[in-house]
């Protein structure tokens, strides 16, 4: 019981942060669905940024964890940066250029992953290896029921994404960044008017979720295979945006709906284990979260009230 | 230095700028832009790009190769060329028939597994007679195809989910779902794929002694052609046609005209689907003879940018798929001889794809660059 | 002597293709309310909006006070104090009042001394003194998207006033109001007027000019025609004769024309929006043959969707709906359309037309389907789309570059409309739905579509008119059909009403609710 909970919040939170880095950059206006590629990326310049200082630092030196999860960071931000060239200078069709960053993200960094591995490390990999995340336990909190299986042996990511996340909400809703965002989204000509640059503001909340969404993507390298390989792109970018659609665009309700998948999946497992049906099952059960976001999404997209301006490129000419 | 910009900027214009045949002058734009960032990143690599770009067309078929092994020849290379490019025609026609009527049918790549594993097992494994059991291929792939592609349709209509996330989640649950199916029954424990079909209901035919040389033959090519001149007739002179381009450019005026837009997205999309059930066939039950588990085939997803490098017209993405093609098939034939890693031109059909999506920029700034141009050129009177 | 508060001097402005400012010199007087005149396209709204900062002149200096000025946001125009209610209202839709208000220089609080936050209470505060102050009454905590328009229009003025505007341009405000409501606009103005502030007032329509403005500039194409007037000695036929370059005559003659059997008998009519809101509430009329009824109504009050529910544009809640005698409230679209329904949308370009397709297509609308440009097979016969295309271009005088080959979106406002008129009338429907047809046309164009419509009414057909313009409804209406919040208020026939009336049944001065 106590590990369902451990495993859905370790699922759950880094889908939650990518969601959150989703509700940003749609609440501005621009079509997100470049989510996965930007995760990718992340996982990779994080997973390049371990392999390269284990070489100073050692395998299991717990700086290098957390420095692996800075770059992850910066490489999502710094990635998503191609996505918003697309969108906002160019006004391409967001859509197509989403899915264009995504096919880019998992060719350029399947190229890199392989070139850096064999100029570099001189191995003929595609892989780079991560020690595994330290982890936290709250001696105090765990004997909790129910509650307290959070609080056992978590990984410490959770907890950033965590803090990162209550940060991240109250910029949304209550700095003049945040408002400012939002009525890009809404009404980007009337914010126009008012002096301030949509574009810019456009721009940040794109490298704001590229940076968010290579975070989580670092987070699910680390909790699901401790490496950085092409697997890495099983289209829980797409799952996050499915969460925030269900979510309504507001951070609360996405959570919720990150839970729920991050429960669905850990119930599947256990459910296997249980009824001692042998591993190619384990198929089946990887299917649940996209099958719950199909069912959710058939019983809430007719309610679901997006951006105003979700889609439109900004135009200074437009009257 | 002034000159020299005029001159970049007269190129740009006489390729992107208005005029006849505008989008074929910019997806050969886009083509070259992209061949030239691929020779920069071969340079860097220290390989030589033309040397690159040769062994391309020789492993594509395209070009004599030096030598041939066996039985085989420039024939077998290009008839394996026109074999994979099959599967990825229809594919790209399926994506542009949806883009026609305004929606993004992403759910090929699942289509494509879908309609393989359906006909694998119901026709696959049988010793029906060869005309019989290719036939039963093609039909299952168009049903199957047009089955789902109308189901995505109708959820998108009845629901308003969005159609894009509904695609790619089908999409993982049939990967999921079939990989279940083969790992369970079908598994071949050697490949760790789907048994292999049988010869009966394979569309290709393989291994044909023909002049002395040994090759295998596309059969689903030139339906592939035909279909391509079909689709484009169904475009330009139907009726439905003409419907499925108005609902795409806007859906209000469609309704006020009296047309039944939910009909004809759902429609439009069964064809997309049955195209890329098409696809499906081809590919798993002709180019390959088996499917593998968990992979979803990136012809699902490179068609979107052959689509747009065939500037969205049926007879655009035959051509973009031929070149899109020639770089795969030439891969392998190019890492050997130049000792350069095989992910290099999933990399350049991915840049190629980044410039395509660029094009309507392209045009845009063209238009203005000559706008500037000719009012430089202008004498300054009044 | 009052001095000058802006200098335009020699503005010219192109966009491709068009010449918007030609060369334009005007001075305003401090403290004056100043009208700029002129037809659709006449270059007005882009002046105001290079005085705004949106746009910058290819020539020509502005001079505030005396002092040249670069213009080159509306950021620092608000810093020149210059401030601008546009024609489309620039709010979010999702947030409140004051978060409209305050947007972009929004009070900042310290949370705890070091997180920044938009200081909420504050905002409402000084909002609600504002609109005290200058007695514009506004709800600062209530959420745009549930407001009607013109408590909008209230807030987008003190989204001005709270920037310290002096100079507050006003960019044809009254288009979506109803009479007493623009009653109240323009005391509004005048009271601004007396606080001090200068304004400069975008329209076309002479009456209002006439009341509030102390002098007038007219643009046409581009250009300033003659000198500014002063508005007190001028008369309208004078002003609408050089916004026109000619005599124009305002009476226009309707025969008496017979009416003949009931084409159309509408019977308790109710539609529900998604809110369960009754936007069209029990109404009941019948309309003639030869006859024009105009429904009524403040924009937003059920007009538009009366007319859509007679085409089914939109579903509705009850009510029986008979074209000739026969129930055709089950019908789709293309039946009505097939028993002799036409209609011309509010919206041109969203509704009416295929903006990217050829006037061929767009002029087969809608029938495409039917013989003889369509066989039965299926295949199209682009021959015949031609031939019907040449015809209607003729016939009705549509002005376009390339013939049959133009892509609509490169036609001018007035001959979109003209194709759209051009299709609905070759139709021969025995009823025809105008809604708002001269819309955002000058004056000459204006005029076309209205003897199209006398023209019809002579042949017989019934016409249905909704029109936000009450200066149309009058000249045009046989019968009278007065809306409010979705009811009749009245419906007689035109001669027996008096134009004040109408618009106090608009606003729901005899509402007996």
């Amino acid at each position: 019981m106590n590990s369902i909970i451990g495993d859905s919040v370790t699922f759950a939170l880094p889908l939650f942060i990518i969601a959150i880095g989703g509700i940003y950059c749609e609440g501005s206006g621009i079509v997100n669905l470049a989510s996965e590629g930007f995760l990718g990326m992340g996982a990779f310049f994080g997973g390049f940024a371990f392999a390269l200082f284990a070489q100073f630092l050692g395998m299991s030196s717990v700086a290098n964890a957390y420095l692996s999860l800075l770059f992850a960071l910066c490489g999502g931000a710094i990635f998503s940066m191609i996505y918003a060239l697309l969108s906002i200078k160019f006004k391409a069709n967001q859509v197509v250029s989403g899915v264009v960053v995504n096919m880019l993200s998992t060719a350029l960094s399947a190229f890199l992953a392989s070139q850096l591995n064999l100029s570099i490390f001189g191995q003929a990999s595609n892989k780079f290896l991560l020690a595994v995340f330290p982890r936290f336990t709250v001696k105090w909190l765990v004997n909790i029921p129910i509650l307290g299986a959070f609080f056992d042996d978590t990984y410490v990511f959770v907890y950033i994404i965590l803090f990162v996340a209550i940060i991240m909400t109250y910029v949304l809703y209550k700095t003049p960044f945040g408002m400012n965002l939002r009525a890009c989204g809404d009404n980007p000509q009337a914010v126009a008017t008012t002096g301030r640059d949509v574009n810019s503001i456009r721009f940040k909340a794109i490298v704001i979720n590229g940076a968010l969404a290579g975070f989580g993507g670092m987070c699910f390298a680390y909790s699901i295979s401790t490496n950085f390989s092409s697997s890495i792109y099983a289209g829980y970018g797409y799952l996050a945006i499915a969460a925030y659609i269900f979510g309504n665009w507001r951070i609360k309700q996405t959570l919720y709906a990150c839970l729920i998948f991050g429960f669905s999946r850990s119930i599947g497992y256990v459910l296997i284990q249980h009824l001692g049906l042998p591993s190619t099952y384990s198929d089946l059960v990887l299917t649940l979260p996209y099958i719950m976001t199909l069912v959710l999404l058939l019983f809430f997209s007719k309610s679901n009230i997006s951006p105003k301006a979700l889609g439109e490129p900004y135009e200074k000419s437009k009257r | 230095m002034i000159k020299e910009k005029n001159i970049l900027k007269r190129i740009f214009i006489s390729f992107c700028g208005p005029g006849k045949a505008r989008m074929l002058r910019t997806s050969i734009f886009c083509i070259l832009l992209s061949m030239l960032f691929g020779s920069l990143i071969l340079l860097l690599l220290s390989k030589n790009p033309l040397v690159a770009y040769q062994s391309l067309l020789q492993g594509a078929g395209v070009l004599p190769k030096l030598n041939y092994p066996g039985k085989k020849s420039q024939l077998t290379g290009f008839l394996n060329l026109v074999d994979y490019t099959t599967p990825m025609i229809f594919a790209a026609l399926s994506i542009t028939i949806a883009f026609k009527c305004g929606l993004i049918n992403i759910s090929v790549a699942g289509t494509m597994i879908f309609s393989g594993i359906l006909a694998t097992v119901l026709v696959g494994y049988t010793d029906l007679n060869p005309v019989v059991a290719r036939s039963l291929v093609v039909i299952i792939g168009l049903v199957s195809g047009g089955l789902l592609g109308g189901l995505i349709g109708w959820l998108k209509y009845k629901f308003n989910m969005n159609e894009i996330v509904v695609s790619i989640m089908i999409n993982y649950i049939i990967s999921y779902i079939v990989s279940f199916v083969i790992n369970t029954k079908f598994a071949d424990p050697i490949s760790r794929q789907s048994v292999e079909i049988g010869q009966n209901a394979r569309l290709n035919l393989m291994n044909v002694e023909m002049f002395g040389l040994k090759m295998n033959i596309p059969l689903l090519f030139p339906i592939a052609i035909f279909v391509v001149f079909l689709i484009d007739f169904l475009m330009k002179k139907t009726r439905f046609g003409f419907e499925l381009k108005t609902v795409g450019s806007n859906r209000k005026a469609s309704k006020y005209a009296g047309m039944n837009v939910g009909k004809t997205m759902i429609v439009t999309m069964m064809i997309s689907g049955a195209l890329a059930g098409l696809a499906g066939v081809s590919y798993y039950l002709g180019c390959y003879g088996s499917i593998q588990p968990r992979v979803q085939p990136s012809i699902g997803f490179d068609c979107i940018a052959v689509s747009l490098l065939g500037f969205i017209t049926p007879i655009g993405c035959l051509f973009a798929s031929f070149l899109v093609m020639i770089f795969q098939c030439g891969t392998s034939y190019l890492s050997s001889r130049l000792g350069v890693l095989r992910e290099i031109p999933s990399l350049m059909t991915s840049i190629l794809l980044l410039f395509s999506a660029c094009a309507f920029y392209f045009q845009e700034k063209a238009d203005a660059c000559k706008i500037k141009l000719l009012k430089s050129r202008r004498p300054k009177n009044e | 002597m009052e001095e000058t508060f802006v200098e335009f001097k020699n503005i010219t402005k192109t966009f491709p293709g068009i010449i918007a400012n030609d060369n334009i010199s005007l001075k305003i007087k401090k403290g004056e309310i100043f009208a700029l005149l002129g037809e659709n396209g006449a270059g007005k709204s882009t002046l105001m909006s290079i005085l705004f900062g949106l746009y910058e002149p290819d020539e020509g200096e502005i001079y505030i006070n005396g002092k040249e000025v670069s213009i080159t946001s509306p950021l620092k125009a608000n810093k020149l104090n210059i401030g601008m209610v546009h024609q489309h209202f620039k709010l979010i839709s999702n947030q409140t009042v004051a978060e409209n208000i305050i947007l972009g220089q929004e009070p900042i609080k310290m949370k705890w001394g070091f997180l920044p936050q938009v200081d909420i209470e504050k905002a409402n505060k000084e909002v609600e003194e504002l609109s005290k102050r200058y007695n514009l009454e506004v709800n600062p905590t209530a959420i745009i998207k549930d407001l009607t328009v013109s408590v909008r229009q209230r807030v987008e003025i003190l989204k001005m006033l709270y920037r310290n505007a002096e100079l507050l341009i006003f960019d044809e405000p009254t288009s979506i109001l109803a009479p007493q409501e623009i009653t109240s606009l323009l005391e509004i103005i005048k009271g601004l007027r007396a606080k001090g502030k200068t304004i400069i007032l975008i329209s076309h329509k002479l009456d209002e000019i006439k009341k509030v403005a102390d002098r007038c500039a007219i643009l046409t194409k581009g250009k300033l025609i003659g000198e500014v007037l002063d508005v007190k000695t001028t008369s309208i036929k004078e002003m609408a004769g050089l916004m026109v370059g000619g005599e124009v005559s305002f009476v226009n003659k309707k025969e008496v024309i017979k009416q003949g059997k009931v084409v159309l008998e509408v019977d308790n009519l109710t539609v529900e929006n998604k809110n369960h809101l009754k936007v069209v509430n029990n109404v009941s009329f019948k309309l003639h043959e030869g006859e024009i009824l105009s429904i009524a109504g403040v924009a937003g009050n059920g007009q538009t969707e009366v007319a859509d529910a007679i085409l089914n544009l939109i579903p509705i809640t009850m009510g029986i709906i008979k074209f000739k005698g026969e129930d055709i409230s089950k019908l789709s679209i293309r039946e009505r359309i097939e028993k002799g329904i036409s209609y011309i949308p509010e919206d041109r370009q969203n509704v009416g037309l295929l903006m990217d397709f050829p006037l061929s297509d767009n002029l087969v609308l809608k029938n495409y389907y039917k013989e003889p440009y369509c066989n039965k097979k299926g295949i199209l016969n682009y021959s015949e789309f031609k031939k019907n295309g040449e015809k209607l271009i003729k016939n009705y005088d549509i002005r376009t570059s390339r013939g049959n080959d133009t892509i609509v979106r490169s036609m001018s406002g007035g001959n979109q409309q003209k194709a759209i008129v051009a299709r609905e009338i070759s139709m021969e429907a025995d009823l025809v739905i105008f809604v708002q047809p001269t819309r955002g046309l000058d004056i000459g164009a204006e005029k076309s579509i209205h003897d199209r419509i006398f023209d019809l009414r002579k042949k017989g057909k019934a016409i249905l008119l909704i029109s936000l313009e009450l200066d149309e409804v009058m000249e045009l209406a046989d019968t009278i059909l007065v809306l409010y919040n979705g009811k009749i208020q009245q419906n007689k026939s035109a001669d027996q009403f008096t134009k004040n009336e109408v618009g106090e049944y608009m606003m729901g001065v005899h509402n007996n609710d």
